[in-house]
């Protein structure tokens, strides 16, 4: 339930203040209004509210003292990794804190041989990958904001990138996790080793959007590096062909590593930004990226190259070597920044369609498109059907945002529509909440609820995220109210 | 005993035919030798739906039921009164082969499943024991059940994306999605894979698929050390061989295999099954590069294909249920992959300290033993509560899957839960209040 707040008084606050600064010491609590500008929103930069304080804990303990104060005070609080987030996950809550991870950065433990890596949740994406390179291993979720995001926020959104059609998403490597519940209770769940006895929490709490606790120690898998890749990058004239591509190649029996379409806005906009040799008058391309044991990788080159073939590619080019592969990267995972070359603004939505409904999908999108006059460029994960549509607008022109947000969420009632997903990996947060009717119904948020309610009664921990509606938490294991035959005689009272 | 009333109610729901009240019909419904009052088929999910409302209304104990492979799989039932077996859910509702996905209601065998998936060269990536024995996809997933193949694939967690559940009030819900990439929502498949039918009654499953890889080649291969395996194992896990399962058996289990089909194995020797799958090339070339890893730690060994590698493997899936019809003592560890030597070695230490057999399949890559063990029941109780505080003790846990109720009684089933417990028993309490379905099993 999102607790009703009055404003507090400028004594609370000291004393609130004083009371963190005795926890973590005054270099971890920012409350003056200059430095709290900064914590307002994450990469969702519509939406910005600025919170009471934000404290930076540097250990388990710290984060267990603070949700214990805010539980004894009943003060909502927010986590936050790097503030990369899209979908409004760490946008702070009126009268409320955000709790910062960006100071836990420690990596704990790095176990080759049993293919594990412990860190705490403040440590970069990429950092857990660069700490097993040497040895032939990597950290497979590769979202393309690795370099910055965190693992605590890979955790709290469940993360994707660009591979996991064939190597899964951050739930698929996350084994065990230790965490702060609401109420400040320590607790550890799964581990590194497999099937514990019990419910899976670990698999509950990743991509919980940090409304179950906050995850203060992180078990991850690393898998070995492939032995062979070979990446492909096809143009055409059509992205309905290389839709198809995509949906042939998967039919041959092949499940690539990666498959990414863009289309011509993207391609015009990354060309100008970065320079990554894409076709400029091509309608699409599609990156194939397939990876594994040679033997394997041999095998399934010439079956793509044939369903390319098949459905028109104008021209197929096969990275030659690890430079050419990184360029025909670099195109893709600029495609987001390298919209500000063709727009001064743009809002990205996160859809999932079935794979075999991509062109039909991009049909009714191009409709849309004209229908509200705002250009939408289209950028995806095509192998698992995670659309990224960037609409295009002016925050500067009246009523061009409110076009914006309306024409997002028609596009999200047609992911819908065709057995999809209203989000694949950026999360629901604050920004997609009010679409999740789409998808559940009442039975089914009330459910979701029984399990939020598990974990945090007072709703403090992140509230205002992913629900609709605020929803109350009832005793569990109340029963209807019977008159006992002694009462009802009026013979004896009930205690 | 049901009252008549309720017993009445319940034919109402589903029809008479299908239902079981005779005395003789209800005993292969038992549970750890607790007899159930009635047993339901009903063939629409509203059924159940009516079932579990009235349940509630009443206060009676549900046993939801696939096959009943798993049904020693537990503490002792606290009560049995109905069981609703999901045998006539058994429709395949959608396969989308061009998305690797399908949806399916659950009292369907994973054996009719995937001959169907078959059709389209497509298959559900889990290998569990019990298939033969009609294993019903509802019962594997609130089992987590799972094979050899793990290894390669994971477990059913990795590809459970969507599901439907009747809640314990009766009320329906859905969680997940029909497509593999999805974070709407809390991942409410994750909570009910493994649940044990304790948090509702699984009636829809929606699941991503695989190819169904080209070819196979399975090399089977005898160590004169445990060492020599166990180096074996190391340089494969580290080498760039993509292997599909990866298998350290001991020298009992081995004896064993060999006596029962004419694999002619060495005997007495730890040793590896190696299964690759995959396009036939790849596949002869990782065997090459295999046999040459082998050869270096002195393994002697040969390929075995065709027929004979599909028995093998159902061999080492089924052991512990093929080998002993009866009394099965059967428990399940889990430690890291390199500490595998170290269990393997205490229970040859225990086998000699207490007089006990013990045939154990380990999944090499994943740090899970399968362990059958035969003796004294005073020796089993004394060499399972040692082995567990072993297995506690370097970090791992102990489970186990099927035990006789004197065994039960005396060593814990699922051991210690850890810290997390008191969130899983608010979950039990918020998703079951009157602790309706299979009270007292698990959480």
């Amino acid at each position: 339930m999102t607790t009703q707040h009055k404003s507090k008084s400028l004594s609370w606050k000291k004393k609130f203040r004083d009371k963190l600064i005795e926890i973590i010491g005054a270099t971890g609590v920012i409350s003056s209004d200059d430095e709290l500008i900064a914590y307002e929103c994450d990469a969702l930069t519509g939406y910005r509210i600025k919170p009471i304080f934000v404290v930076l804990p540097k250990t388990t303990e710290e984060v267990s003292a603070v949700i214990k104060e805010c539980h004894h005070e009943n003060i909502p609080f927010v986590p936050r990794g790097a503030g990369t987030g899209l979908s409004g996950g760490a946008l702070p809550t009126e009268e409320g804190i955000v709790i910062s991870l960006s100071r836990m950065t420690k990596i704990l433990d790095v176990d080759i041989p049993n293919q594990r890596v412990v860190v705490e949740p403040g440590v970069v994406n990429i950092s857990v990958t660069n700490a097993v390179s040497s040895s032939g291993y990597y950290y497979a979720p590769d979202p393309s904001s690795q370099i910055v995001c965190t693992i605590g926020g890979n955790v709290a959104e469940n993360s994707g990138g660009v591979h996991c059609l064939k190597y899964g998403v951050t739930t698929n490597h996350v084994l065990g996790l230790e965490m702060v519940l609401p109420d400040g209770e320590i607790i550890e769940v799964g581990g590194k080793t497999l099937d514990h006895p019990g419910y899976d929490l670990t698999g509950l709490v990743v991509g919980s959007e940090g409304l179950l606790g906050i995850v203060t120690k992180v078990t991850l898998k690393i898998i070995k590096k492939p032995e062979a890749v070979k990446t492909l990058l096809a143009s055409f004239d059509h992205i309905e062909d290389a839709g198809d591509s995509v949906s042939g190649i998967t039919a041959r029996g092949v499940i690539p590593a990666g498959m990414e379409i863009m289309d011509s806005f993207c391609i015009r906009a990354v060309e100008e930004a970065v320079g990554a040799g894409y076709p400029i008058d091509a309608g699409a391309i599609l990156l194939v990226e397939l990876d594994g044991p040679t033997a394997e990788v041999q095998a399934q080159l010439p079956i793509v190259e044939e369903v390319l073939k098949e459905n028109n590619a104008i021209q197929i080019k096969v990275a030659k070597d690890a430079k050419e592969r990184e360029l025909f990267w670099k195109g893709r995972k600029s495609a987001f920044p390298a919209m500000g070359r063709i727009s001064p603004d743009y809002y990205v939505q996160d859809g999932v369609i079935p794979r075999s409904k991509l062109a039909e999908v991009l049909r009714e999108i191009e409709e849309l498109s004209k229908k509200y006059g705002l250009r939408v460029a289209n950028v995806f994960h095509a192998g698992d059907g995670n659309l990224h549509p960037l609409v295009l607008y002016d925050s500067s022109k009246e009523g061009d945002l409110d076009k914006t947000l309306e024409l997002a969420g028609e596009i999200l009632q047609v992911c819908v529509d065709k057995g999809g997903s209203i989000t694949g990996e950026h999360g629901v947060g604050h920004d997609k909440k009010r679409f999740l009717s789409l998808m559940f119904d009442e039975n089914d948020l009330d459910t979701m609820n029984l399990l939020r309610c598990a974990f945090d009664t007072k709703g403090l921990c992140n509230p205002g995220k992913l629900f609709p509606t605020p929803r109350t938490c009832v005793e569990p294991g109340m029963k209807p109210f019977k008159e006992h035959p002694v009462q009802k005689a009026g013979l004896g009272e009930m205690y | 005993m049901l009252k008549k009333k309720i017993v009445n109610n319940l034919l109402r729901i589903v029809g008479e035919k299908n239902a079981l009240t005779e005395e003789a019909k209800l005993k292969s419904f038992s549970v750890e030798n607790v007899q159930p009052g009635i047993v339901l088929f009903p063939n629409e999910i509203e059924q159940v739906s009516e079932i579990m409302k009235l349940a509630s209304k009443e206060s009676i104990s549900v046993i939801p039921w696939g096959s009943g492979t798993k049904s020693a799989l537990g503490n002792l039932p606290e009560s049995v009164d109905v069981v609703i077996s999901t045998k006539n859910l058994d429709l395949i509702i959608e396969h989308g082969a061009s998305d690797l996905v399908a949806t399916t209601q659950c009292g369907i065998t994973l054996k009719k499943f995937q001959s169907a998936l078959n059709k389209e060269r497509q298959f559900l990536a889990i290998d569990p024991p019990h298939v033969g024995r009609k294993a019903t996809v509802g019962g594997i997933i609130a089992t987590n059940d799972s094979g050899p193949e793990r290894f390669r694939y994971g477990t059913l967690r990795e590809f459970l994306i969507g599901l439907k559940v009747v809640r314990a009030d009766g009320s329906i819900f859905k969680g997940g999605s029909k497509v593999v990439k999805n974070v709407a929502g809390y991942d409410l498949p994750k909570l009910y894979v493994g649940s044990l039918g304790t948090l509702g009654i699984i009636v829809e499953a929606t699941f991503r698929l695989y190819p169904v890889p080209e070819y196979s080649e399975t090399y089977i291969v005898g160590f004169s050390t445990l060492e020599d395996a166990h180096n074996t194992v190391s340089t494969l896990l580290k080498s760039d061989l993509v292997i599909t399962s990866l298998e350290i058996l001991n020298p009992e289990l081995v004896g064993s295999l060999t006596k029962r089909n004419d694999l002619d194995l060495i005997d007495d020797l730890y040793t590896l099954a190696i299964g690759i799958k995959n396009v036939e090339k790849a596949v002869k070339d990782q065997i090459s590069t295999l046999k040459m890893i082998c050869n270096q730690n002195g393994g002697k060994g040969k390929l075995i294909i065709g027929a004979q590698e599909e028995q093998l493997w159902e061999d080492i899936r089924d052991f512990p249920w093929e080998l002993f019809k009866a009394e099965r003592v059967v428990c399940k560890a889990s430690v890291v992959v390199t500490q595998i030597p170290q269990v393997l070695t205490t229970l040859k230490r225990l086998s000699d300290e207490y007089g006990i057999k013990t045939y154990i399949s380990a999944r090499a890559g994943n740090g899970i033993l399968i362990i059958s063990i035969k003796g004294k029941l005073s020796s089993i109780i004394d060499s399972l509560n040692s082995l567990r505080s072993f297995v506690s003790s370097i970090g791992g846990h102990l489970i186990l899957q099927e035990a006789p109720p004197e065994i039960k009684a005396r060593v814990q089933v699922w051991g210690d839960f850890g810290s997390g417990l008191g969130i899983m028993k608010k979950i039990k309490l918020n998703f079951d209040p009157n602790n309706l379905l299979n009270p007292g099993r698990y959480i």
